[in-house]
């Protein structure tokens, strides 16, 4: 945003005209009696001749720059390329307490800051995109209000759900506004922090709770999560099975048993532990039921060729061709049987992780109850 | 109880376990060595082999690496407990 193309572009090309920074920075524009007075002063402070002053290289005030104009909001970036020199000699030292008075240094101070700051912005941007795919990341999070109500009823209920392949536009999957099938980020996430906060309210019922309870099960919650990613990589590499789904969709769908714990949990503050165990088995039914249907497609559906694929009656080509799937060598139908244990697999470990993670924080009575 | 610390003082014993293993004395005893078999372009596929590969693979890109994690957690432990 702050990147200016032409930062380089005739910067050789003698004194130019320089816009104040202050008119254009989010401060405001100055009173346009103090900014006239800069030029007087210097002059009487070095005995140098007329503009420009040695140590500005080359950049020349106008006086008659019109101040009073309010400059326009895109411009800023641009500035940057107005001031290439910086004070390269610094004046005596005497002088320099009534040189950082003047609002010019300090402008020029503001904007080399502005400057460094966008520099490292730029640089961490670019060293953050090599480890995480930064453009990848933003379409798990392009979601809008109704897409999560629709994917907690489905997470929830998805019985009667019909339509279960993703919708493809042009070879790349939708974003997840657009098709309540595709995985998302945002429900993970969301849930996490829920399950934290939850937990740590959970742990203050029962008088368990202190400050550092929370991180604690923050990173608990955390640690399971990167054991479990690193358990279902390991799997799929080790097992030798190719699949069309991305680590971020299996971080994604492995995220949505927050749900069902956070499900579980409020069912245990109102109704106690029988509760908690009746709404989590149910919530692990229907948790098992989505994923299994949600996960058959993208995983089942590289299984092109023209051998018979062991599920049962599959056609070969589901749906749409899939083409994260066209360079295969061979697939064969001893893969489509691993790529079913590894689907059944993440189905049974879902229900027994998400009741791993809460068992402990459920309260053995009903904590929360009309008849108190 | 699962933090992220126990996680990863397990994960950093289990490296140390895949590269201890020694390539001369012990695997290639037990027929796992990584250059005598009989590479043939049919055993690509089978779960030993991608095994052995990620072994040799974790061997080779950890071994630099994790002597730094040791000494720093040697350190952290004996100062922190």
């Amino acid at each position: 945003m702050n990147f200016n193309a032409s930062r380089n572009v005739g910067q050789a090309s003698g004194p130019r005209k320089a816009k104040r920074v202050s008119d254009v920075s989010v401060m405001g524009a100055p009173s346009p009696v103090q900014a006239f007075t800069p030029p007087g002063t210097f002059e009487q402070g070095y005995a140098q001749a007329g503009p420009p002053p040695p140590y500005q290289q080359g950049i020349q005030l106008d006086p008659n720059q019109d101040f009073g104009s309010p400059a326009p909001a895109p411009a800023p970036p641009g500035n940057f390329g107005y001031m290439p020199g910086y004070p390269q000699t610094m004046p005596t030292p005497a002088n320099i307490g009534s040189m950082i008075q003047q609002p010019i240094i300090q402008d020029m101070a503001m904007q080399y800051g502005n400057q460094l700051a966008a520099q490292g912005r730029e640089a961490v941007s670019r060293e953050l995109g090599r480890f995480v795919p930064v453009s990848r990341l933003r379409y798990y999070f392009a979601v809008d209000t109704r897409y999560v109500l629709r994917k907690l009823i489905l997470i929830i209920f998805p019985y009667t759900h019909k339509e279960w392949m993703v919708k493809y536009d042009q070879e790349s999957p939708v974003q997840p506004r657009y098709d309540v099938n595709a995985p998302d980020l945002y429900i993970p996430s969301m849930g996490y922090v829920t399950y934290v906060l939850l937990a740590g309210f959970m742990l203050g019922i029962q008088h368990r709770f202190s400050p550092e309870q929370i991180s604690i099960q923050a990173s608990s919650a955390l640690a399971y999560i990167i054991f479990e990613m690193v358990l279902y990589l390991m799997t799929l590499y080790i097992t030798n099975t190719t699949t069309a789904l991305k680590t971020l969709d299996l971080l994604a769908f492995s995220g949505y048993k927050y749900t069902t714990m956070i499900a579980s949990l409020l069912a245990a503050l109102l109704l106690g532990s029988m509760g908690y165990y009746c709404s989590l088995i149910y919530c692990s039914l229907a948790l098992s039921f989505f994923l299994v249907k949600t996960l058959r497609l993208q995983l089942l559906a590289g299984s092109q060729g023209p051998e018979q694929p062991a599920y049962g009656g599959y056609p070969s080509n589901y749906g749409n061709p899939n083409p994260y799937t066209d360079n295969w060598a061979k697939p064969s139908s001893s893969g489509t049987k691993r790529r079913v244990y590894f689907l059944l697999f993440v189905a049974i470990t879902q229900p027994l992780l998400s009741w791993w993670l809460t068992y402990h924080l459920v309260p053995s009575a009903p904590s929360i109850s009309p008849a108190r | 109880m699962l933090t992220l610390w126990n996680l990863f003082e397990a994960s950093l014993l289990c490296l140390n376990a895949v590269c201890v293993l020694h390539e001369e004395r012990f695997m290639q005893k037990m027929g796992w060595g990584a250059n005598n078999r009989n590479q043939g372009f049919e055993d690509q596929s089978s779960m030993k082999y991608q095994v052995l590969n990620l072994v040799r693979s974790i061997r080779t890109v950890t071994r630099i690496p994790l002597i730094i994690l040791n000494i720093l957690t040697i350190i952290f432990k004996l100062l922190l407990g």
